[in-house]
């Protein structure tokens, strides 16, 4: 150890409580840190996959104006060819057509409202969830088949089990009246109540029967394994449809606005806390060195007598604060990692946080990631700013003279 | 004690602008945490109650009447049966004036090329008024006149999405209690907008006593909606109106009926006392490293007190009135400084770069901050009953010096 | 009447390995109207017996009794009483509040007594005009001299007339010409009032100025002489 690091590290101890608490500032606002940032980190995660993965998927392939107008004849034309040579040509399975309308569907009791999808039942289930969660009965069998899954609460609502017969009347896709009688081979629960209440799924090729669809639809829908793979599928599929004309790809950011959106306005209501956090750690660490360069002056008017230089001086001061940043950021950070791993392994809650995060399609206990980026980004700008805070106090020792230094009490 | 607080006051008061770069870094970092938890609560606030207050006038009603089967299955077989004259007598007898009897199935709207599935509200427009927004936020044509009015009035959103007009015709279809398609044509008169599109796509409006034609059930509906003086505390409203309803009836406010919107203003308290307390704890380092450091380079005047005859218990309050006042400087700037910066923000924050987001959490996309006294007293009350405690540990140390050892020392 | 009354005093203290005897079975009779150098080499114990007689330490075993009322197995509260009224002291250094001015500081010990501000004000002006301080109450003690922040010191000391004042080294750190000012004062106190003076000191001037002359060592009184009367 040479002797200025020495220097600065005894020094560092001479007040041992005041650095104690200086450290215990920095400590408490980084294991803060750490835990929150895993906790958002992972509860966006959680969130786009929780949204993309029950429908959405991470791009669609639509008609020019269907995503904000979602009209009946805005189509594709011939999806499942397109959908079966986008799979060949992306060299991937996760592709799916999908046909939507409106429609009643009424049983012996009750008529309800809601909207229909018709998909290919044997490549659904790879860009949904919805297949997987069939609680009672079983999903679409292939084929074109008079099915349909519908919601639990809808069941609920029309009082239908599976066997039982659901009459579907609506408009097709020329305007003329479109009726079907189907029988209820499934029936899902998502735990979203709009999708469990307002949601059927029946075989696409009798959809298209039954709405006069002639061969067309409305999404081809294709999932990723994460979000970078998404943005190269976008961009290939951009490629592969671009003489298509009347086409469009949407990236999952444009199929669901809200979902970044939301996040940003979570994290800069966030970010507002963190950057309060840090500054208050950064106060704690001005002060700390204000007063120790002050009760020092006389100390330090003695040694620059002696011709030690006042840039050397400050660079002591700023070596200890660096001691000092770099302990604070070690404990925080690791026992910010060991808080979230605790969470990670026990979950974290609050009261009323399943009421709240249902809304997001989150559980309602998450389970924060311990990953390196999160750890370390905190307790880094929080020791970034202890080191900008101590420029004060160390560039202060280019005023000192040492001769009233030295008469300094 | 009481004789000795002059000498106190003025001993803690000089001493705390003795270092006086240390006060104010301190007193500054106190500010900045004051004006954090302050402003920080009043967004949050403003965001919450603004959700709120919408949601409960999309609801609409502070309390509703429903039979006790709706909720679980909302169609026209969970009917109730308040006509209008008997249970108005019964509302105005206790002097509730803001009150509806509505229909609320769901139902399909069709236009010439497109189909949704709306909710179908059948209502009396001249008590409508009362507990709801629409009549105050027609865009286009006009609201409804009369419960007999053979118009709908739908949100612009929904029009688009129809690909059709205001003037043009629509077919509704829901179902009558024996489980017939009920449909009827009717004629578009009125456009509202709303804050959150989805209640632009999703509420449609006509008169309750076609509406109660169209479905075929008499003169009952499937609800009543009731607005008290105050959304925040329903539970008067609530047990009133059970006391003087039949007992066949559900009576729900709307922290039950929307349990999202519940939840939110229960959390949101929990919220801002977490938020206070974690911004406190983090100036509270700063606070006990201050007066550590005060006591320390005072000891031999401690020592001095304490060896002329004055009392420990004056020297604890001396050190405790020096943070005290710390904190209270820090709090006054604290909070004047979020007073001047809410104040100005009290119009309206666009915050519309993430509209579609905030429409997630059910927020709209201006921002009203409010500036609840509560929320102020509680920053003000934590800082200074935490701050209280944070200095009693360095207090206590300062006034049990001894003071030999304390004016020997060098 | 004895002002003060030691009886066979121990204190020992620990220092590192080695124990030292600081006041070693001292007995002492200070009478009413006295002025009494305690001298000693540094370590000699001279600062422990009069921490002892004011109250400020508690010896291991032995008596100090103060105007007839024993002190040593008094509560701390008791013993901040009876400083507060009894006793006044001058210390070496750091006698004064840095915070308050002359007249403050001077005011301290009444403030604490709870004499009413008028009072307060018009003994603490009287007292600096005594002591030859007029014109500087509203100094701090950074603004003074030492010889003048001793002034304030002993103004301090007496301003509530105790009957017993304790000095360490109340000249250590003045002039010559300062510290002759201070003892002539010290003086004229003990003749007007008959306040009883105990000062430990090694600095020969101060003990030219005393009536008698306890010798110490190693804590144990080794001479006691009586010298001139003023």
């Amino acid at each position: 150890m040479n002797i200025t690091l020495r220097l600065a590290w005894r020094n560092l101890w001479r007040h041992s409580r005041r650095t104690w608490l200086t450290l215990g500032a920095m400590a408490f606002s980084n294991i803060l840190l750490v835990f929150m940032i895993s906790l958002q980190f992972g509860m966006y995660g959680m969130m786009i996959d929780n949204t993309l993965r029950v429908m959405t998927g991470h791009l669609q392939v639509q008609a020019e104006g269907y995503k904000d107008e979602h009209k009946m004849r805005q189509t594709v034309p011939d999806i499942a060819e397109l959908a079966a040579s986008l799979r060949r040509d992306l060299e991937l399975e996760r592709v799916a057509p999908r046909a939507l309308a409106f429609a009643l569907a009424s049983s012996s009791d009750r008529t309800y409202g809601l909207q229909i999808a018709g998909v290919d039942p044997a490549r659904e289930s790879l860009v949904s969830s919805i297949p997987g969660l069939v609680r009672t009965g079983n999903y679409l069998a292939a084929g074109d088949a008079a099915e349909i899954v519908i919601g639990s609460v809808l069941a609920r609502n029309l009082r239908v089990g599976t066997g039982d017969e659901v009459t579907l009347l609506g408009s097709g896709l020329d305007g003329s009246f479109a009726a079907a009688v189907v029988t209820v081979s499934g029936i899902f629960e998502t735990g979203v109540v709009e999708l469990d209440r307002g949601l059927a799924e029946v075989p696409l090729g009798f959809f298209q029967d039954v709405f006069f669809m002639e061969g067309a639809g409305h999404q081809v829908v294709i999932a990723a394994r994460d979000l970078d793979e998404a943005a190269l599928l976008t961009e290939r599929t951009r490629e592969l449809v671009a003489d298509n004309p009347g086409l469009v790809v949407h990236d999952w950011d444009a199929l669901q606005p809200g979902l970044r959106q939301a996040i940003k306005a979570d994290m800069s209501s966030a970010f507002f806390m963190y950057g309060i956090l840090v500054i208050l750690v950064a106060f704690s660490v001005l002060n700390t060195q204000l007063m120790s360069v002050l009760e020092r002056t006389r100390e330090f008017g003695i040694v620059m007598a002696l011709g030690i230089s006042p840039g050397r001086l400050g660079r002591l001061v700023l070596l200890e604060t660096a001691l000092m940043g770099f302990m604070g950021f070690v404990g925080g950070a690791v026992l910010g990692a060991l808080v979230t791993g605790w969470f990670a392994a026990n979950g974290f809650s609050y009261p009323g946080m399943d009421e709240l995060t249902a809304n997001f399609n989150l559980p309602s206990r998450v389970y924060p990631p311990v990953a390196f980026l999160p750890t370390v980004i905190g307790p880094l700008v929080v020791y970034f700013f202890s080191m900008v805070s101590a420029l004060y106090p160390a560039l202060r020792l280019n005023w000192l003279q040492p001769v009233e230094a030295m008469r300094a009490a | 004690m009481t004789k000795q607080l002059q000498i106190v006051w003025t001993l803690a008061w000089r001493n705390l602008w003795r270092n006086h770069r240390r006060t104010l870094i301190m007193i500054a970092a106190v500010s900045v945490g004051v004006w954090a938890m302050i402003f920080m609560t009043a967004l949050m606030r403003g965001m919450v109650n603004d959700m709120i207050r919408s949601g409960v006038e999309n609801l609409p009603g502070h309390v509703q009447v429903h039979h006790p089967g709706f909720r679980d299955d909302p169609s026209v077989n969970n009917l109730i049966p308040a006509t209008d004259t008997e249970l108005a007598a019964r509302l105005a007898d206790r002097g509730f004036r803001a009150w509806s009897t509505r229909i609320n199935v769901p139902a399909v709207i069709t236009s010439e090329r497109e189909s949704r599935g709306v909710t179908l509200y059948g209502v009396d427009p001249a008590r409508d008024r009362d507990v709801t927004f629409v009549a105050d936020s027609i865009a286009a044509g006009r609201y409804l006149e009369s419960i007999d009015d053979d118009g709908l009035v739908l949100g612009r959103k929904l029009l688009e999405n129809l690909d059709t007009d205001l003037g043009k015709r629509v077919v509704l279809m829901s179902q009558d209690p024996d489980n017939d398609i009920a449909d009827r044509g009717f004629r578009i008169v009125g456009v509202f907008e709303a804050e959150l599109d989805n209640v632009e796509e999703t509420m449609i409006f006509g008169g309750k006593r076609t509406i109660q034609q169209m479905l075929r059930i008499g003169d009952r509906v499937t609800e009543v909606a009731v607005v008290g003086p105050d959304y925040r505390d329903v539970e008067p409203l609530r047990r009133e109106l059970a006391r003087i309803l039949d007992d066949d009836v559900e009576v729900l406010p709307w922290t039950e009926l929307n349990t999202y919107l519940g939840t939110m203003l229960r959390v949101m308290d929990g919220f801002v006392l977490v938020w206070t307390v974690v911004i406190f704890l983090a100036l509270s380092f700063g606070l006990v490293n201050t007066l550590v450091m005060a006591v320390f380079e005072r000891v031999r005047e401690i020592g001095l007190m304490l060896a002329l005859g004055m009392r420990p218990v004056s020297i604890l309050a001396q050190v405790m009135l020096e943070s005290l006042l710390l904190l209270a400087i820090g709090l006054a700037v604290g909070t004047s400084l979020a007073w001047a910066t809410i104040v100005p923000l009290e119009a309206g924050i666009d915050i519309s770069i993430v509209g579609e987001g905030l429409e997630m959490f059910g927020a709209s996309s201006v921002l009203y901050p409010e500036l609840l006294l509560a929320d102020v007293l509680l920053a003000d009350a934590v800082v200074l009953i935490l701050g209280i405690l944070a200095s009693l540990s360095p207090a206590w140390r300062a006034s049990r010096y001894r003071p030999v050892e304390a004016i020997t020392k060098v | 009447m004895t002002a003060v009354k030691c009886i066979d005093l121990c204190k020992t203290y620990r220092q590192g390995e080695q124990e030292i005897k600081a006041l070693d079975h001292v007995d002492l009779d200070v009478e009413r109207g006295g002025f009494v150098c305690l001298s000693a080499p540094s370590g000699g114990g001279k600062t422990t017996l009069l921490n002892a007689i004011g109250g400020l330490d508690i010896p291991d075993s032995g008596q100090v009794w103060i105007a007839g009322t024993r002190i040593d197995n008094m509560s701390k509260s008791e013993l901040a009483r009876l400083r507060l009224t009894q006793i006044g002291f001058v210390f070496q250094a750091y006698n004064l509040i840095p915070v308050l001015t002359a007249k403050e500081n001077v005011e301290f010990v009444m403030q604490v007594q709870g004499v009413p501000a008028r009072d307060r004000a018009k003994l603490a002006l009287e007292i600096l005009d005594e002591v030859g301080l007029a014109g500087l109450d509203g100094r701090r003690p950074a603004e003074m001299s030492g010889g003048q922040q001793q002034r304030v010191a002993v103004a301090r000391a007496l301003v509530s007339r105790p009957a017993l004042v304790l000095a360490d080294e109340p000249t250590a750190n003045l002039d010559s010409h300062s510290a002759d000012g201070l003892m002539e004062l010290f003086v004229e106190l003990n003749r007007n009032h008959q306040t009883t003076f105990v000062i430990a000191t090694h600095d020969q001037r101060v003990m030219a100025y005393a009536k008698r002359l306890i010798k110490m060592l190693d804590g144990r009184i080794v001479g006691d002489i009586r010298q001139h009367e003023h």
